[in-house]
């Protein structure tokens, strides 16, 4: 088993009620998770802590994340540094926003490259093209010249999935990789995260309020509301044969092609 | 088939930019409204249909084209008749959080447009926000919140109520519902559709979701950079015949495991605005694409009653 989660809790600052509670889920090698639930459900929450990177006084508050047989509550400082980027890596909702304008995207590249290896400037340079060929982007001699304002949303979530997969990591955190996209891009970004997670036998855990998304990428499929979770199971079960109310109604309003009208 | 409410006419709307050139943002754009109906207007980002809407709305003169509404080109109203007019379109915007003045009361955002037109008293604004408020569905003490104290849903309701007050004849959503949860979405578009029963209203509805539109609207616009692709009824959504609204209809992820063995992905980018390439403008991802395709753009034709495709080859 890659990552075990039990019964983990979150809170922030000194506020007693947590903000998640009794999350426990579990992910083997090369399998796909999906937490879906509307917006303050606590869905991003639970990949922040997974990475440790809680906002504003966020911390765990109780449970356990064991990842690849180690304890992920007990990391100091170097561990994580060992581990994020490497072996587990993010995906963000607009990879433009992580990272720094006023920079070339190819200087961050490679900076990065060089943090997590002891490659020197040219080899981590023709490492961020291979990635980036990787991810169908043309030109990438171009890109990594550019700045991040001068991609399309589209291009800039290829360079933040090639930064992600760099280090072919066993877990991707994904956090609405696909919100911000047009649906025809959104279509390519979700066939490209199904290749690259098949192929290189990395396990993905995807946060995203689009169902849709979320049946056909996943394997296992986790509703949550309120800080809780509603139902978690086989992604077919759950689409398919749904037992909480909840996730009834979640399915019900979504919009399908040739579905329900209302006029 | 009800009257037609407005007309746009040929509308171009031409941006200039450096160097002399000009970036096409709607190229030449023609359609009716009709009273009661929704016509949603669907494509991707950068194919011009907020411009499109701007200029319906008044707020951005088109570089040629008229706007037909009751018998008259509004595009060449100025002062106050161009004001009078904003009474009978009203818009809601994409973000209801940046819509409003975070400092005013619901009660003061809605009752606002009235104020302004003398419509009411300054005694009238409570009791005329509370009926606005109950109209959407909204528990009629609201009118003491301040935007940031409600729900994104019940933000895009204040905005709708708002947008209601003058009792215009049409109101045009910009992404209205597109930055709230599938059940919130849900809810509004319900809330739309019974404010259509009860009042006749006309939306023109902008969204980029095809499985969205396919809830409600009446006719769907489909727009490519700044060309009008195809116009068809909504409820014949799946006898779409131009490549491109095929590939939009394609690329909608859905619950039913089925149905998503069929997704298909349209290679390729938008192209720039700015060198649209002669011929048809969907030539570069169009699979279908022919020598013809490059040398002469398709015209806007009727291939079935009340659908019409810019395609030499409809599928």
């Amino acid at each position: 088993m890659l990552l075990d989660v039990k019964n983990l809790a979150v809170s922030y600052g000194k506020n007693p009620t947590p903000t998640i509670e009794g999350v426990s889920f579990d992910l083997n090698d090369g399998e796909i998770l999906a937490i879906v639930g509307e917006s303050g459900s606590g869905k991003t929450t639970v990949i922040r802590a997974i990475l440790n990177v809680l906002p504003g006084g966020g911390h765990v508050s109780n449970g356990s994340m064991t990842f690849d047989g180690k304890n992920l509550l007990e990391l100091d400082a170097g561990g994580w540094r060992a581990l994020r980027g490497k072996n587990i890596s993010m995906i963000f909702q607009d990879s433009g926003n992580m990272m720094n304008p006023v920079h070339t995207i190819g200087k961050q590249f490679v900076e990065y490259i060089q943090v997590h290896s002891d490659l020197d400037k040219r080899a981590a340079w023709d490492m961020a093209i291979e990635k980036l060929e990787l991810m169908n982007l043309p030109n990438p001699e171009n890109i990594l010249n550019s700045y991040t304002f001068e991609l399309s949303g589209g291009m800039r979530q290829r360079v933040g999935i090639a930064m992600a997969i760099t280090f072919q990591p066993k877990l991707l955190l994904a956090d609405e990789p696909t919100s911000a996209l047009d649906v025809t891009t959104q279509a390519q970004i979700v066939g490209e995260l199904m290749f690259i997670t098949r192929g290189s036998g990395a396990a993905m855990i995807i946060v995203t309020h689009n169902i849709g998304v979320a049946s056909y990428l996943a394997d296992n499929l986790m509703v949550m509301s309120g800080g809780r979770v509603v139902e978690y199971g086989k992604t077919d079960d759950v689409i398919n044969r749904p037992q909480s109310e909840y996730t009834k109604t979640l399915l019900a309003s979504v919009p399908e092609i040739g579905g329900r009208r209302y006029v | 088939m009800s009257e037609i409410i407005l007309s746009v006419e040929h509308v171009t709307k031409k941006f200039p930019v450096s160097g002399g050139r000009f970036l096409t943002a709607c190229d030449d754009i023609t359609f009716n409204v009709r009273k009661g109906e929704t016509v949603a207007v669907v494509g991707e980002s950068g194919c011009g249909k907020t411009t499109l809407l701007k200029a319906i709305m008044n707020m951005q003169k088109p570089t040629s084209g008229k706007i037909i509404f009751h018998g008259e080109d509004i595009t060449q109203l100025t002062g106050e008749a161009k004001r009078q007019n904003y009474r009978h379109i009203q818009m809601v915007f994409q973000d209801p959080t940046a819509a409003f003045n975070p400092k005013m009361k619901v009660r003061d955002i809605v009752c606002e447009p009235l104020i302004n037109f003398d419509l009411i008293g300054k005694g009238e604004v409570d009791s005329k926000a509370r009926e606005l408020l109950t109209q959407v569905d909204l528990p009629a003490d609201f009118v003491d919140r301040y935007p940031n104290n409600m729900s994104g849903g019940q933000r895009q309701r204040v905005a709708i109520a708002r947008a209601l007050a003058l009792e215009p004849e049409i109101i045009a959503c910009d992404e209205a519902t597109s930055a709230l949860d599938v059940s919130v979405q849900d809810t509004i578009i319900k809330l739309l559709v019974k404010l259509q029963r009860e009042k006749g209203i006309t939306y023109i509805f902008i969204c980029h979701d095809m499985a969205l539109v396919s809830l409600f609207s009446h006719r769907v616009a489909v727009m490519y950079l700044g060309n009008m692709m195809e116009k068809l009824d909504g409820d014949k959504l799946n006898q779409a015949r131009h490549p491109y609204t095929r590939a939009l209809l394609k690329a909608v992820f859905s619950t039913d495991q089925e149905k998503n063995q069929y997704i298909g992905i349209l290679p390729g980018d938008i192209p720039s605005p700015l060198n649209i390439p002669s011929g048809c403008p969907f030539q570069n991802r169009c699979e279908y694409c022919q020598e013809l395709c490059q040398q002469k753009k398709p015209d806007f034709s009727e291939v079935a009653p009340n659908h019409f495709v810019a395609c030499h080859f409809p599928l």
